[in-house]
């Protein structure tokens, strides 16, 4: 029993668990397969036509082509809220649909809505197209209004991703399906190809098949792009030659007619001006006559007056003539009389003339006296004092030499006073000769000196005598000097009255001559005067007579003139009026030329217009036409599918898993067989001996076994392996239904795997009878017949340390032997104990790290709320408008560059990395907290370096201290140098700064996101969709709500994890029952003996499955180590793009996994309870049977 | 001499299925307290069914069973196992020590769940095994072993020791130095020892010797002329 049980849990999930994935895949392959999933997606950014259609379905090797359309539109479900769809036309054989509820469409206006996200919308229902779509989406689709007449699912879509697309909120909310006609298009935007080959997806085979296709078709498909491009570009330019000479054709009739009325324009302006000329000359003419007539009339007015003038001229001119022939006479009469006057006058000054000269002479005789008598006195002072002079120098002098004299006396005094000193001093006869001589000879000289100097005294005092005589003489002159002085003064006064006298007289003559002078000019003038009035009168008494004579032919003329006049003012009056109707003629045909002017000028600009309009047509036309780029193609081939690759990563999750637990059931389930065989065969020994005793061989015997243990294998493996398989695939592929749309299960039948679990199960089962057996057979027969020895008691090694041994409790003791009694079974319990444990704390592990890595990517590693991204036109600073609205929608927010580029590593791989620039400053780390997994801190690197996430480095090899190459699509290369790696577990993200990639690009990076955090306790969506308003933002993606996703999207995995919990309790159950049960069983006596002793119940039972409980601990504590490794192994195994775990055990399901181990451990000893209730002492200990 | 132990009208009838098998019929015995009384019969005569009625392991189908003025026939599972826990010592015919633990620890065990047990490493030295106390089981001999066993009922220091077959699995001397001891026990402590046996020259050791056959109580006669265990001979 335990070993059908065993082998049928051990079969049970490992077939259970290996045919999943198959199963799976096998379903989901006969769906595609049956709605002829597409092989090749090929997108031109032409589109396409039906000729490529055509062109592809002839293709050998293709099964189906097909055309289709797609569009992405915003559409309002009943409620008025909008919804992004993607609409694709119904396809005819490939990717086709299930009708799920409704009917197919039968008009343009009707569609099928995605069965799977309805949208709250039902059959019968109406979708809107939202007035918010661009032009073009508005213009392609024919209706405004769709009418839902089905659901449907579509193949294209089996999970629940609907994809991304470019308008509204950037995500596909649900598809729909319309006819062809109800989309405007002549052309295809995308063809499916569908390769005639019926290979199961994912398979090598498909995979090679479609590996040797990409090339070629690649080429093909550029091909038939660029014959759809020759097509298209040739037809427009036909089209526009076409145009271009209607054009050239309009212009130039337009032209001609326009050239023919400017020409009659010309003709007409001509006439008109020749016209206005003439017009203007009469004008002139006219004018030049009015003038002239004027001037004559002004001129005969003018000629009158003058007559006039001249005859009161004339009368004034007689009678002034009259006048000055009276005063002519008066005049001479006067010069008459003072001519005699003037020549008395005359004789009295020759008279008073002589007078005044003899006094003249007189005067000036007396003059020259007194000058000479001047001089002698001037003279004789001069003398005087000159004389004087010498005197006073020569006093001088002598009072000098007396002084000198006077001085020399006084030394001559001193010198003999010194020598007679000296000889007084000295006797004289002391003295030598020499001495003598001397003093003799000083004695003479001063002896001389005194001689010279009294005749030097006698010298002076009569120099002294003589000079006083002469100061004498002089002073006698001196008085006589003084006399003749006197005397000169006096003649002097006496000469100076006299000149007075004769002035006087002079000036009086003077005065006299004058006046005669002035009488004589006045005379002369007069005479002058009197002459000049009588030429005057005779000269004006010609003129006046001729004057007279002027007036009256004057007259005469004037008389002339007059009549003249008149004529001409007739003769003007006539040419006035012919002006008139000249000028008149003449506006009348300016009009009409300015009319025509005109109508010419609009008609030119409306030529120009035209021309021009048709010139920018055929322009416009050019440039679309120039516009149209070589097409470039793209065959998309399955993995582009989402559904398609998601489903193959999923479905190998399953696999991945599989591969670790079922190795583990099936060691189990071997040990559980060994040791219930070997309990069997242990129990069976007297039978065996009894066999062998009456002749049975060997073989018979061990086949007897064999039969047994292989029958109960056979049973448990067909047991388990029909459980297994139906359950594990349902179970799982419900946990995927969450995700994907309900396909039912296909049950497969695995040959292969069924004769694999049969065969180990077998083994399992067979092996481990042939040991035991081959071990009990060994003895002789008579030995067998024998009851087995008890096996010897044994002491433990606890015993060897007393001080610990003593302590224990007796029955401890007891437990304690007993544990170790048995290390073979002890080691399975522990194993079947720990591996439960294990498997549980893997189950819960699994669920808390999937669950968890979304939880510690977005609560402790990235702290920002949301991100924000940016119209990519938006350059090193942001607009001042998104700078606004983010300061004022946000508590912080971080600017940065995210920008993808390719990790090259290994051999010429290269792998898409997700990179991060913080552009504005600011503490990067409440966006996002950069930490080593062991929880260290890390800080933005520098230039040249890099940070890495975990992942990066686990699987791409950017270890620490590495430097890396990183290119991006413009084939850009940075190498930098790994300078940290921090936890992450969503996408694979690098952290560069701005100056690595200024320095080793040469330029700065753009901001195009933001990272931001929003005031606490808002609704972050009201936020977000707030911000999504700017028209720089994009998008707007809240860390939460990826969370969220991502955490839901995980959730597939908690069936799985239930799953793993039932075999777990499962395995436990097993293990311990059966472990259980042999020991009660092979320890019936002495259980029996110690409830004979008085053992109570619940004594009785401690005593035994004390044991049970303290081997549960210990397996529970291997368990706990083994789980752990067996958790990062199984989170090391499944490995999804993209994510990297955080291995990680909640504390709380290691006390779940404990106590659920208990759980099933209590549950197992309770059911033993029983069972040593109802063992019979009596019968027990009777005897050995 | 008062009576220690009575059966009155005990019947015991064991049902397998269909098939009902009157072990007992109307068993009728009384036994005085501190004798060596000796119940002998042929195998399947229900020697060891009235062993295991008096000893609380088993229960009886009707009559009555008193001990010591208390009827543990009316006793329930838990009395039971009480009683056998502090008033009755066992001795079986293969021992039954567990093997797990020494000769000590095997009196210990019996020991340590009396009211006031005897120590263990006197009993042991009292039945001369103070050599081998810390040997297991299989260390010894079968004397020794059921000496052990002895040892371990009288350690429990019981109203009364029930032996079946004691000496069945031993040879001749030892069975005898068994007996031995356990007549000295009984005459020593005053205890009341019951041996089942289906040899009847044990019978001459006793004080009071109860014959069955076919669950019925053949005869049941005191002995007057007790004799030594040494000089029987069988």
């Amino acid at each position: 029993m335990a070993i059908l049980s065993i082998i049928a849990l051990g079969v049970g999930f490992f077939s259970g668990v290996r045919i999943t994935t198959p199963a799976m895949v096998h379903t989901v392959n006969a769906f595609w397969q049956e709605k002829q999933l597409y092989d090749y997606r090929l997108i031109s950014t032409l589109g396409w036509d039906s000729d490529n259609v055509q062109a592809f379905r002839n293709m050998p090797d293709v099964r189906y082509a097909e055309g289709s359309n797609s569009i992405d539109l915003l559409a309002l479900n009943h409620e008025n809220v909008e919804i992004v769809l993607k609409a694709y036309t119904l396809p005819e054989n490939i990717n086709q649909l299930r009708l799920t509820e409704g009917r197919m469409p039968q008009s343009g206006n009707e569609c099928l809505m995605d069965a799977s996200r309805p949208c709250g919308l039902a059959v019968g229902d109406i979708i809107r197209i939202s007035e918010d779509n661009e032009e073009d989406t508005l213009d392609t689709l024919n209706y405004t209004e769709l009418k839902i007449v089905g659901m449907a699912d579509s193949s294209l879509y089996v999970n629940f991703e609907r994809g991304t697309t470019s308008i509204g909120n950037g995500s596909v909310e649900a598809f729909v399906y319309l006819l062809p006609d109800a989309l405007d298009r002549d052309f295809y935007s995308e063809i499916y190809i569908r390769f005639d080959h019926d290979s199961v997806i994912y398979s090598k085979e498909y995979k090679d098949a479609m590996e040797q296709r990409s090339g070629s078709w690649e080429e093909l498909t550029q091909q038939k792009a660029d014959l759809r491009y020759q097509r298209i570009t040739d037809d427009a330019r036909s089209e526009l030659q076409d145009g271009k000479d209607e054009l050239e054709d309009k212009r130039a009739e337009g032209q001609q007619e326009l050239d023919d009325a400017e020409k009659e324009l010309a003709d007409g302006k001509k006439e008109l001006d020749d016209a206005e000329k003439e017009l203007d000359n009469g004008r002139k003419e006219l004018d030049n006559a009015e003038k002239e007539l004027t001037d004559a009339k002004k001129q005969i007015e003018d000629n009158e007056k003058k007559l006039d003038d001249a005859r009161k001229e004339l009368d004034n001119a007689r009678q002034q003539l009259d006048d000055s022939e009276l005063q002519l006479n008066d005049a001479r009469q006067q010069l008459d009389d003072s001519e005699l006057q003037l020549n008395d006058a005359r004789q009295q000054l020759d008279d008073s003339e002589q007078q005044l000269n003899q006094a003249k002479q007189q005067l000036d005789d007396s003059k020259i006296q007194l000058d000479s008598a001047g001089q002698q006195i001037a003279d004789g002072e001069r003398q005087l004092n000159d004389g004087q002079t010498q005197i006073n120098s020569a006093f001088a002098e002598l009072r000098k030499n007396e002084e000198i004299l006077i001085f020399s006396e006084n030394e001559l005094n001193t010198q003999e006073q010194a020598l007679n000193a000296q000889l007084s001093q000295i006797p004289w006869e002391y003295l030598t000769p020499q001495q003598q001589a001397q003093f003799t000879y000083a004695r003479e000289q001063i002896s001389q000196g005194r001689a010279q100097i009294e005749a030097g005294k006698q010298q002076i005092s009569s120099a002294y005598q003589e000079l006083n005589i002469q100061q004498e003489i002089l002073n006698q002159k001196h008085t006589e000097l003084e006399a003749a002085k006197a005397e000169y003064e006096a003649g002097k006064i006496q000469y100076e009255a006299g000149l007075a006298q004769y002035e006087n007289s002079l000036a009086q003559f003077q005065e006299g001559k004058a006046q005669y002078e002035d009488g004589l000019k006045q005379f002369e003038e007069g005479q002058a005067q009197y002459e000049d009035g009588l030429k005057q009168f005779l000269d004006g008494k010609v003129q006046y007579e001729n004057g007279v004579k002027e007036l009256e032919d004057g007259r005469q003329k004037l008389a002339d003139g007059r009549k003249e006049y008149e004529d001409g003012l007739l003769k003007l009056e006539d040419a006035r009026k012919k002006y008139e109707d000249g000028v008149r003629k003449w506006q009348d045909g300016k009009k009409e030329y300015e009319n025509g002017l005109h109508e010419y000028e609009d008609g030119k600009k409306e030529f120009a217009e035209k021309i021009a309009d048709a010139e920018a047509e055929i322009a416009d036309a050019e440039q679309e036409i120039a516009d149209i780029d070589q097409p470039d193609t793209y065959v998309l081939d399955r993995n582009t599918n989402i559904s398609y690759a998601c489903f193959e990563s999923d479905s190998q999750i399953v696999e991945q898993v599989a591969r670790v637990f079922p190795i583990f059931f099936i060691l189990v389930a071997a040990m559980v067989c060994i040791t219930t065989m070997n309990r069997m065969v242990e129990e069976q020994r007297t039978q065996i001996g009894t066999l062998k005793a009456l002749g049975y061989s060997e073989s018979d015997i061990m086949g007897k076994f064999a039969f047994y243990c292989g029958t109960a294998a056979v049973i448990g493996c067909v047991l388990g392996y029909a459980i297994g398989t139906v359950l594990f695939p349902s179970v799982i592929w419900m946990s995927y239904e969450l995700m994907y749309i309900e396909i039912p299960l296909t049950y497969i039948f695995d040959w292969k795997l069924s004769s694999l679990s049969l065969l180990a199960s077998l083994l399992c089962s067979i092996g481990t009878t042939w040991i035991a057996c081959h071990v009990e057979l060994a003895e002789t027969a008579a030995g067998l017949m024998r009851p087995k020895a008890p096996k010897a008691g044994k002491r433990v090694f606890l015993e060897y340390f007393p001080f610990l041994w003593n302590r224990l409790k007796f029955l401890y003791k007891v437990s304690i032997r007993n544990m170790f009694r048995y290390k073979g079974r002890f080691f399975m319990m522990v194993l079947g104990v720990g591996g439960c444990t294990a498997l549980l704390l893997t189950g819960f592990g699994l669920k808390d790290t999937v669950a968890g890595f979304a939880d510690v990517q977005y609560n402790d590693i990235v702290t920002a709320d949301a991100e924000a991204s940016f119209k990519t036109d938006i350059g090193e600073t942001i607009p001042e408008e998104l700078e606004n609205s983010l300061n004022s929608l946000t508590e912080e927010y971080m600017l940065l560059n995210l920008s993808s580029w390719d990790i090259l590593y290994g051999d010429n791989k290269v792998k898409a990395l997700n990179m991060i620039i913080p552009v504005s400053d600011g503490d990067f780390s409440s966006y996002m907290h950069l930490h080593t997994t062991d929880g260290e801190p890390l800080s933005l690197p520098g230039t040249d370096e890099i940070l890495v996430s975990n992942s990066v480095m686990e699987r791409f090899g950017a270890e620490l201290g590495k430097t890396i190459t990183l290119r991006n699509e413009d084939m850009e290369e940075l190498h930098v140098k790994v300078t940290g790696v921090f936890e992450n577990h969503v996408y694979n993200y690098i952290i560069l700064s701005q100056d690595t990639l200024q320095k080793q690009l040469g330029r700065i990076p753009t901001c195009n996101g933001a990272y931001m955090n929003f005031p606490e306790e808002t609704d972050e969506y009201q936020i977000s969709a707030e911000l999504s308003k700017n028209e720089h933002i994009t998008t707007v993606s809240l860390f939460s709500e990826m969370q969220e996703r991502m955490a839901k999207t995980m959730g597939s995995l908690d069936y799985i994890v239930l799953l793993v919990i039932v075999c777990a309790a499962g395995l436990a159950f097993i293990v311990l029952y059966n472990l259980t049960n042999i020991n009660i069983t092979e320890r019936i006596r002495e259980i029996a003996t110690i409830k004979v002793l008085g053992f109570f119940k619940n004594e009785t039972s401690a005593y035994v499955l004390r044991e049970n409980i303290a081997l549960t601990a210990v397996g529970i504590i291997v368990g706990l180590g083994l789980g752990i490794l067996l958790h990062s192994f199984v989170i090391s195994q499944i490995i999804v793009d993209l994510v990297s775990f955080k291995t990680r055990i909640l504390p709380m399901s290691f006390v779940y996994s404990i106590l659920l181990t208990f759980l099933f451990n209590i549950a197992v000893n309770a059911f033993m309870g029983i069972k040593l209730e109802k063992i019979n002492m009596a019968e027990s200990l009777k005897s050995i049977e | 001499m008062s009576i220690f132990v009575e059966f009155k009208n005990v019947n015991k009838i064991y049902k397998t299925g269909e098939l009902e098998i009157q072990a007992l019929h109307d068993v009728n015995f009384e036994i005085e307290k501190g004798e060596f009384c000796v119940i002998v019969g042929a195998s399947g005569a229900g020697k060891t069914t009235i062993l295991n009625i008096l000893g609380g392991m088993d229960t009886l189908s009707g009559g009555e069973v008193w001990l010591d003025g208390t009827e543990i026939s009316s006793y329930s599972k838990k009395q039971l196992t009480a009683y056998r826990r502090y008033d009755v010592g066992f001795v079986f015919q293969f021992y039954n020590l567990v093997q797990n633990l020494t000769a000590k620890e095997n009196v210990e065990l019996a020991a340590q769940i009396c009211r006031n047990p005897l120590d263990a490493e006197t009993v042991l030295k009292q039945v001369g095994l103070a050599e081998r106390m810390k040997n297991f089981p299989a260390q010894l001999s079968g004397g020794e072993q059921q000496r052990v066993a002895i040892a371990r009922a009288l350690a429990k220091n019981p109203k009364i020791l029930l032996c079946d077959e004691p000496t069945g699995a031993l040879d001749y001397q030892t069975g005898k130095a068994v007996l031995k001891l356990l007549q000295d026990t009984c005459r020593k402590n005053k205890m009341t020892v019951i041996v089942i046996t289906h040899n009847s020259a044990l019978t001459a050791m006793a004080d009071r010797i109860i014959t069955v056959k076919s669950g019925t109580i053949e005869s049941m006669r005191q002995n007057s002329h007790v004799v030594d265990i040494a000089d029987i001979e069988w």
